[in-house]
């Protein structure tokens, strides 16, 4: 176990659960994304049968500090529905892949959602008034006879209670022939990409009917395919620059400005294969499920199977830092891919500062690295643990030899309990961690 | 020869992926099928005991590299393409093919390749049929995507005539998947 001092800057001291919160479980679902938007007001998280569920954070309050800002369901609403694309005779499932908000620019909320094959654009505001005195018609909408009107009144608003909907602004869709995997809102605002397996297209968010195509790596021939896009996002700052991971664990850096079609990259991120590690399932094991920039633009981070890695955009042959998630499972490939568990697609997330990355695992564990202090912890979030006010124990996994106790054996671990998505409050140390259809949200200690 | 029984072991794996895959809620995963045919192909290599790497491939990080691979690699030891081929012409009504299969049987007792076949026998027995299916699979597939379309009949006619008749239920099977695949 890893001794944590209670005032240590970096890692967070001890993260325990907010009071009187258990596990926020709304969801019957699966949830397949968690988002934090940019202030960390909001939290919003989709799942497997289409639905977006929004939290928000509750004002601190003098009368009950202890309640220092849970987060309560501030908006339901489908996204997505199944659908059924009758040339191909394929359902589209209507899972959300991916949520990315926009940031704030006026009452209302903006994001966007995706499923397969449709991006959304939805509009999330509050409606806390409602107009009275209506002179053509009565309070409960029926239309009074003009005959009978003799005098004239202006409507006022009056408060009612707080109202939040949600409408679907804009709907993007029929762009792309395979399977959506990210989209990612650029720092101009005004222009987003989504990106499927083969195909990465540009949009304009008041324009729905087009899009560009920005990268195409479809080959002539299907029968010579080799790779796929698994994940693609803008640079923080940088609105002509964009990176996208491919299934063969290699990264590019692109920019718009070059040419109209971003083929040809500018940079290319590889790190030469270990050959002492080679086998059957080397390139599963290798092919990138998530990349995402730090929130300096500088640093680029990378989870595959086993790994995290840490890019410097200025270096492309190899990452500077790099993570064992659980290298316990490298004995174990071959079983995992018979029960399909290699093919889990984590997804990895910066804190505020880029000082510390997180990411999932299974047995509903998550990890975290702090960069600085080279320190990592493995939390566990389960219902069991997670009484109120208590704090998170760091959890260890056996190798081999004698188990001690609290330590549990790799044999022993549920891989149907598995973490692929977590979140991290833009600049506070809170976090969110989906656990199947369970979403657990932890906070710092703060005295 | 673990680490043939290990690829062979993989290759039947993958290969029930590809089928089950075209029932998928969802329609085909791209990424997720081209990453199972790399494994099969990888497999398939090895299984096969073709040079070019992969035969050093140690099934686990820690064994060895198996000793056959270097008799492989030296002697001039043909792949062992036909003889699973011959293997899956059980079925074929030919008669010398049969017989050819059942001689080379007897004179192959110590060979790699009796073994994946005596080790399925435990198992119920659809899986054996799986396991000649596989054998002869294996020996039609090229080394990409490719492998799984049109190259296959080159293959096939490049060797015996009578193997031609019991591939074809099989290439019918794979049909649905290879029209997928150029379907996109």
């Amino acid at each position: 176990m890893i001794p944590y001092c209670k005032y240590q800057q970096g890692i967070h001291t001890e993260i325990y659960h907010p009071n009187n919160i258990k596990p926020i479980s709304v969801f019957s679902d699966i949830i397949s994304t968690v988002e934090f938007n940019h202030t960390g007001e909001l939290l919003a998280t989709g799942d497997k049968g289409g639905r977006v569920v929004i939290f928000q954070r509750e004002q601190e309050s003098k009368n009950q500090p202890h309640r220092r800002g849970e987060y309560n369901v501030y908006s339901t609403f489908q996204s997505h529905e199944p659908e059924f694309d009758y040339l191909k005779s394929l359902e589209i499932e209507e899972k959300i892949n991916k949520i990315r908000w926009l940031p704030q620019q006026n009452a209302a909320y903006f994001l966007l959602s995706t499923n397969d094959k449709t991006v959304k654009l939805w509009k999330v505001s509050e409606r806390d008034k409602r107009p009275e005195g209506y002179n053509l018609k009565d309070e409960d909408g029926r239309l009074r006879d003009p005959s009978m009107i003799t005098m004239l009144r202006v409507p006022v608003l009056r408060p009612m209670d707080l109202m939040v909907e949600a409408t679907p602004r804009r709907v993007f869709a029929n762009a792309h022939t395979y399977h959506i995997n990210s989209i990612s809102v650029n720092s101009d605002y005004e222009t987003y990409m989504s990106a499927d397996d083969l195909r990465i297209n540009l949009w304009n968010f008041e324009i729905t009917n087009q899009s560009f195509n920005i990268v195409d790596i479809k080959p002539a021939n299907m029968e010579e395919l080799t790779e796929v896009i698994t994940a693609a996002e803008f640079h923080p700052h940088h609105c002509n620059t964009f990176v996208y991971s491919s299934s063969k664990g290699t990264i590019r850096l692109c920019d718009m400005r070059a040419s109209a079609l971003c083929d040809r990259h500018s940079k290319f991120f590889e790190e030469p294969e270990d050959p002492s590690n080679r086998s059957f399932f080397s390139e599963i094991i290798s092919s990138i499920s998530d990349v995402k920039f730090s929130h300096s633009g500088r640093y680029i981070m990378t989870r595959d199977y086993l790994t995290i890695k840490v890019w410097d955009l200025n270096m492309e042959n190899r990452p500077i830092e790099t993570y064992q998630v659980h290298d316990y499972l490298r004995s174990k490939l071959c079983s995992l891919y018979e029960n399909d568990c290699i093919f889990d697609k984590f997804e990895c997330v910066w804190n505020g500062s880029d000082s510390v990355i997180m990411t999932g695992s299974y047995n509903n564990f998550f990890r975290m690295f702090d960069r600085n202090t080279k320190r990592d912890v493995t939390l566990e979030a389960s219902r069991e643990n997670s009484k109120p006010r208590a704090i998170l124990k760091p959890r260890k996994v056996c190798v081999g030899g004698k188990r001690r106790k609290d330590e549990i054996s790799v044999d022993s671990l549920d891989f149907s309990k598995k973490i692929l998505h977590t979140a991290w409050h833009p600049s506070e140390n809170i976090i969110a961690v989906a656990a199947t259809n369970n979403l657990y949200i932890f906070q710092d200690k703060v005295n | 020869m673990e680490f043939r029984l290990e690829a062979h072991r993989i290759v039947s794996i993958s290969l029930g992926k590809i089928y089950s895959a075209r029932g998928q809620r969802g329609g085909l995963k791209l990424h997720k099928n081209l990453l199972v045919s790399l494994v099969l192909r990888s497999a398939r290599r090895v299984y096969l005991g073709e040079p070019g790497g992969e035969c050093g491939l140690p099934p686990r990080p820690r064994d060895p590299p198996p000793p056959d691979c270097e008799r492989l690699r030296r002697g001039g030891y043909r792949p062992l393409g036909s003889e699973a081929a011959a293997r899956g012409r059980v079925e074929c009504p030919a008669e010398s093919p049969r017989k050819r299969s059942a001689v080379e049987r007897g004179q192959a007792a110590g060979s790699p390749g009796k073994k994946p076949r005596r080790e399925a026998e435990p198992s119920p027995p659809q899986e054996d049929m799986e396991t000649g299916n596989v054998a002869s699979l294996i020996s039609i597939f090229g080394s990409s995507f490719s492998g799984l379309l049109g190259k296959e009949r080159g293959a096939a006619e490049a060797s015996e005539p009578g193997q031609v008749c019991c591939e074809q239920p099989v290439l019918r099977s794979l049909n649905p998947w290879s029209t997928a695949i150029v379907a996109f």
